[in-house]
C-alpha cells in the first residue's frame, strides 16, 4: 500500500501528539478523549457490519460486555496487567461472533438485528445471575499485577489512541481489499453475487468476526480506564444506541462517517449535559430526534450531504478483483 | 363533445430514463384504441402514466375534460379508469371472488356486478373460492378483466392480454373481449399480436422508442406501413 | 404437581405474550415494517392505564382497556400517517428500522423524564388476586380471563381478516400496494388504520400487564424482544402460531423461574434460540 508523503508526515503529527498527551492534559479531558477514539473504533466495527456488509445490528452491546468481562476475569485469574488480557478480550469477541453466526445468519434484516439483541439479553442476564462475576453489583478491576500504578492512565489513553486509529486503518485496508469488494457486491445486491460465484457466508462471517473482536476490544478498553463494571453499563443498549446514531448521523458505509458522526455526538453531549445542564436522558432524547429527522430527510448522514452539495472526497478506495472469494 | 381521453405532447420518465417523448392521442367515448410496437417501445409506461402509476413529467392528459396531472392512481380508478395490468397481477393471498370483489372499492354505479362477470367467464365461478394466483394462465387473465371490470369504468386499459397464453385460450379471451366491446366501453390495448390489435380496434398507434410513428384507423391499413413503423426503417 | 401448576400458569402468561406479538406480527405483515418502537408502546399504555386508574378510583381498572385501546388506535394512526408512511414511501428496508429505533430511544428516554424510573404496577382490585382450584392446581383467575381475551382477540381479527370488506383490502394492499391503487385503494389510509390496530393491541396488552407486574420505561426492550420471539415461535405469518408461541414462552419463563429463581426471562430466550437452531420455520411452518 503506497502511502502518500502528506499522509505519513500527518500520521507521524498525530502518533507524536498521541504520546505527548498524558504528559500535559489533564485527567478528565483525556479519559474523554479515550473515550471518543473507543467510540470512534466501536462506530467504525458497527458500520464495517451494517454499512459495508448490510447487517444492522442492534446487538452490539454483547461484544462490548462480552469483551469488558473478559477482560476483567483474565486480569484476575491470570494475575496479569490488565493492558495485557486486551488481545484476550478481543478473541472472546471473536468467538462470540463465530459461534453466533449459523443462528443468526439464518435471519434476514430485522429478523437479524432483533436476534442480536436477544443474544445480547442473554449476555446479560447469565452475567447478572453469576455471583463468581461480581452479578447486578459489578465488580472493580484487579489492579494487584499492575507495576506502575501512575502509567495506566497513559496506558490507557494509548491503548484508545491504537484501537480508534487502528480500526480506522484497519476498515479502510479491508474494504480496499478483495474482501472488501466481496462484501460491497454481497450488500448490495445478494443474489447477484451469489450468481456469480461469490459465498455469501464465507464473506459475512469474517466480517462479523472482526466487528466483534474489534467492538469487544474497545468495550474492554473502555472499561479498563473505568476500573468497575456491572452488567447495566456494560450491557447496555445505550451503546449500540450510540454506534447506530452516531454512524448515521456522520453517514453509514463511508469511512469518514462514524468519525464525524461520534464527534457530533459527543460535541452534542457535552453541550446539553454540561453547557446547558440538562440531565443525561435528554441528550439521548436528542438524539433520538436526530435520528428520526435524519432517516427520513438524509439517509446518508452528514458526510452523504457533503458529497452530494459539496462535492468533497475522503479516503479514496480502490480495489481489487473478486477471484478468491468465488466458490469452487 | 371533448374526447374521453386526451393525451398532449406526453412525457413520461422511468425513473432517470425517458420511455416516451411527446405522445399524443385521444379516445373518443366507446371507442376502441390499439397501442403496438416493440418490446421496450413504451406502451406499458404510457399505460401507467394514464392509470396514475408513473407521473407524467410533461404535457397534458385528460379524462373526459378532466386533467388527471399529479392525481394519484387511486383517485383515477374513482373517476373511471381501470386497467388490466402487465402479468394480470392479482393478489395472491385472496381467492378468485375476492380478487373480483376488490373491483367494488371504487363504488361506481354500473352494469357490471359478480353475476354479470360470472356469466362472462363460467369458469370462474366454480373456481371462487379458490386462491387466485392457483389458476391457469387463461383463467388468472380472466380474473384480472372481471376485476377491472367490477370498477364499472368508463375507459378501461388493457396491457398484453395475451401474453404468455396458448392461442386457444387466447380466442377464449377475445371472444369475451368483443362483448365486452359491445357494452360501449372506451378501451386502450397494449397487443404483441398486431393483427389481431388491428382487428379488434378502431384506430391504433405505433409506438417505436417512446414515439408516435404511425397514428390513424386500424383497419384497411397497409402490412408494409405497419411493419416500417413498428421496426423504423 | 406444583410444575404442572406453573406450567399450566405459563401457559396462561402466553395469551399475554401472544398479544405482545400480534401488534408486531400484523404491521410486519402488512407493511414489511418491524416497529423496534413496540416495546415502548406497550409500556406507554401500562402508564395511561395507571393515570386512568388513578384518575377514576370509582371505575373498575378492567373497564379501562377501552380508553387505553382507543388511545392506542389513534396514536398508531397518527404515527402511521405522521411519520411511518414516509419511512415505508422509500422503499429502504433500513428507513422504518432507524426511524422506529429513533423513536423507541426518544419515547423511553422520554418516559424516564417525564415519569421517572421508578417501578409501578396497577392494582387491578379483587380480580387480580382471586384464584380457584382446579384438579388440585391453584390458577389464578386473572391470568384465565387474560388468555380468554387474548384468544377472543385473535379470532376477532382473524375474522376481520378473512371475512370482511375491509380484511379484504387489508391483504390485497401487504400483497401489492400499487395494484391496490388501481382499485381505488390509498395504500397509506390502510396502513394507517393497521398501525392503528397493532398499537390498540400493543397498549391494551400493556395494561393488562400492569396488573400483574411491576414495570418501569425500561421494560419496553424486554416486551419487544418477547412479541419478537413470540412471532418467530409461531412462525412467520401465522397468527394461531404467534399464539402457541406465547405459550410456549410463557410456560419457559414461569418453569425457568421456579427452577432459577432469578434468572429473569433467560429461560424464555434460550428456548427461543433452540427454536431458532432447531425449528427455524417456526411451529407454524412458514406461510407464503
Amino acid at each position: 500500500m503506497r502511502v502518500p508523503l502528506a499522509g505519513a508526515v500527518s500520521a507521524a503529527i498525530v502518533v507524536a501528539a498521541a504520546a505527548i498527551a498524558p504528559r500535559f492534559v489533564e485527567a478528565g479531558a483525556l479519559r474523554l478523549a479515550a473515550e471518543i477514539l473507543l467510540a470512534i473504533g466501536m462506530a467504525q466495527m458497527w458500520n464495517l457490519l451494517a454499512g459495508y456488509t448490510g447487517l444492522l445490528s442492534l446487538g452490539h452491546q454483547l461484544f462490548v460486555g462480552v469483551g469488558a468481562y473478559t477482560l476483567y476475569e483474565a486480569t484476575q485469574r491470570l494475575q496479569i496487567a490488565p493492558h495485557w488480557a486486551l488481545p484476550l478480550a478481543g478473541l472472546a469477541g471473536a468467538a462470540a461472533a463465530a459461534l453466533l453466526a449459523p443462528a443468526l445468519f439464518r435471519l434476514r434484516e430485522a429478523y437479524f438485528s432483533i436476534g442480536l439483541w436477544v443474544f445480547a439479553e442473554i449476555g446479560y442476564l447469565v452475567v447478572s445471575k453469576t455471583t463468581a462475576l461480581g452479578s447486578t453489583a459489578g465488580r472493580p478491576l484487579d489492579l494487584s499485577n499492575l507495576p506502575d500504578v501512575e502509567a495506566f492512565q497513559a496506558i490507557s489513553f494509548w491503548v484508545a489512541c491504537t484501537i480508534g486509529l487502528g480500526a480506522l486503518v484497519g476498515v479502510h485496508a479491508l474494504m480496499r481489499s478483495r474482501l472488501g469488494l466481496a462484501l460491497l457486491t454481497v450488500r448490495d445486491n445478494e443474489l447477484a453475487a451469489s450468481s456469480i460465484g461469490v459465498d455469501v457466508w464465507w464473506v459475512r462471517f469474517p466480517a462479523f468476526v472482526v466487528s466483534g473482536f474489534g467492538c469487544a476490544l474497545a468495550g474492554a478498553a473502555y472499561f479498563m480506564g473505568a476500573m468497575f463494571v456491572a452488567p447495566d453499563s456494560a450491557f447496555d443498549v445505550n451503546w449500540v444506541v450510540m454506534m447506530m446514531f452516531a454512524t448515521l448521523i456522520g453517514g453509514i458505509g463511508t469511512l469518514e462517517g462514524p468519525v464525524i458522526g461520534v464527534l457530533v455526538w459527543f460535541a452534542l453531549r457535552e453541550l446539553l449535559t454540561t453547557v446547558v445542564g440538562l440531565q443525561g436522558g435528554w441528550y439521548l432524547i436528542g438524539m433520538g430526534g436526530v435520528a428520526m429527522t435524519l432517516s427520513l430527510f438524509a439517509p446518508r448522514g452528514l458526510w452523504g450531504l457533503a458529497r452530494q452539495h459539496w462535492n468533497w472526497r475522503g479516503w479514496p478506495m480502490q480495489r481489487s478483483s473478486l477471484r478468491r472469494f468465488t466458490k469452487p | 363533445m371533448p374526447p374521453l381521453l386526451e393525451l398532449d405532447a406526453v412525457d413520461v420518465f422511468h425513473g432517470d430514463l425517458q420511455a416516451v417523448f411527446g405522445v399524443s392521442l385521444r379516445v373518443e367515448a366507446g371507442q376502441a384504441l390499439a397501442l403496438i410496437g416493440a418490446n421496450g417501445a413504451g406502451k406499458t409506461t404510457l399505460l401507467r402514466a394514464i392509470a396514475g402509476l408513473t407521473p407524467a413529467r410533461r404535457g397534458t392528459l385528460r379524462f373526459d375534460g378532466y386533467p388527471l396531472a399529479g392525481l394519484r392512481a387511486e383517485r383515477i380508478a374513482a373517476l373511471g379508469v381501470a386497467m388490466v395490468p402487465e402479468g394480470r397481477l392479482l393478489f395472491p393471498s385472496l381467492s378468485v371472488e375476492e380478487n373480483l370483489q376488490m373491483g367494488q372499492l371504487t363504488r361506481r354505479a354500473g352494469a357490471w356486478t359478480l353475476a354479470r362477470v360470472y356469466e362472462l367467464f363460467p369458469v370462474l365461478r366454480e373456481m371462487r373460492q379458490r386462491p387466485a394466483t392457483r389458476l391457469s394462465g387463461g383463467q388468472q387473465q380472466m380474473v384480472a378483466i372481471g376485476r377491472a371490470l367490477m370498477c364499472n369504468p368508463r375507459l378501461l386499459l388493457c396491457d398484453e392480454l395475451s401474453l404468455g397464453l396458448a392461442p386457444l385460450v387466447v380466442e377464449e379471451i377475445y371472444k369475451a373481449f368483443a362483448r365486452i366491446r359491445a357494452e360501449g366501453l372506451a378501451i386502450v390495448l397494449v397487443e404483441q399480436d398486431v393483427a389481431r390489435a388491428c382487428a379488434v380496434s378502431d384506430t391504433m398507434l405505433c409506438l417505436l422508442k417512446g414515439r408516435v410513428t404511425l397514428a390513424g384507423p386500424s383497419h384497411h391499413v397497409p402490412r408494409e406501413r405497419i411493419a416500417a413503423a413498428y421496426f423504423g426503417e | 404437581m406444583d410444575w404442572i401448576t406453573t406450567a399450566v400458569n405459563g401457559a396462561l402468561l402466553g395469551g399475554l405474550y401472544g398479544l405482545f406479538g400480534l401488534g408486531l406480527a400484523l404491521v410486519f405483515g402488512v407493511m414489511r415494517v418491524v416497529n423496534l418502537a413496540h416495546g415502548e408502546f406497550i409500556v406507554l399504555g401500562a402508564y395511561l392505564g395507571v393515570f386512568l386508574v388513578a384518575a377514576m378510583p370509582q371505575v373498575p381498572p378492567w373497564l379501562m382497556i377501552v380508553p387505553v385501546a382507543l388511545a392506542g388506535y389513534a396514536i398508531g394512526w397518527g404515527l402511521q400517517a405522521g411519520v411511518v408512511n414516509h419511512a415505508v414511501r422509500t422503499r429502504d428496508p433500513l428507513t422504518p428500522l432507524m426511524l422506529t429505533f429513533g423513536l423507541s430511544v426518544v419515547l423511553r428516554n422520554g418516559m424516564v423524564q417525564l415519569f421517572g424510573a421508578d417501578s409501578r404496577a396497577i392494582d387491578g382490585g379483587a380480580l387480580t388476586s382471586t384464584g380457584f382450584d382446579l384438579l388440585g392446581m391453584r390458577i389464578g383467575v386473572y391470568p384465565l380471563l387474560v388468555l380468554l381475551l387474548a384468544a377472543a382477540l385473535f379470532a376477532g381479527l382473524q375474522w376481520l381478516l378473512r371475512r370482511s370488506e375491509f380484511g379484504r383490502v387489508v391483504r390485497a394492499t401487504a400483497d401489492a400496494p400499487e395494484v391496490a391503487r388501481l382499485m381505488g385503494v390509498a395504500p397509506e389510509r390502510v396502513f394507517n388504520r393497521v398501525m392503528g390496530l397493532a398499537l390498540a393491541f400493543a397498549m391494551l396488552a400493556g395494561f393488562l400487564l400492569a396488573q400483574r407486574t411491576l414495570f418501569t420505561p425500561f421494560s419496553g426492550v424486554e416486551r419487544m424482544l418477547v412479541a419478537f420471539e413470540v412471532v418467530i415461535i409461531g412462525g412467520l405469518g401465522s397468527f394461531w402460531g404467534a399464539l402457541a408461541g406465547g405459550v410456549v414462552l410463557g410456560m419457559a419463563q414461569l418453569l425457568g423461574q421456579k427452577f432459577d429463581s432469578n434468572a429473569g426471562p433467560l429461560y424464555a430466550h434460550l428456548v427461543f434460540v433452540a427454536t431458532l437452531m432447531f425449528l427455524p420455520k417456526g411451529l407454524a411452518g412458514e406461510r407464503r
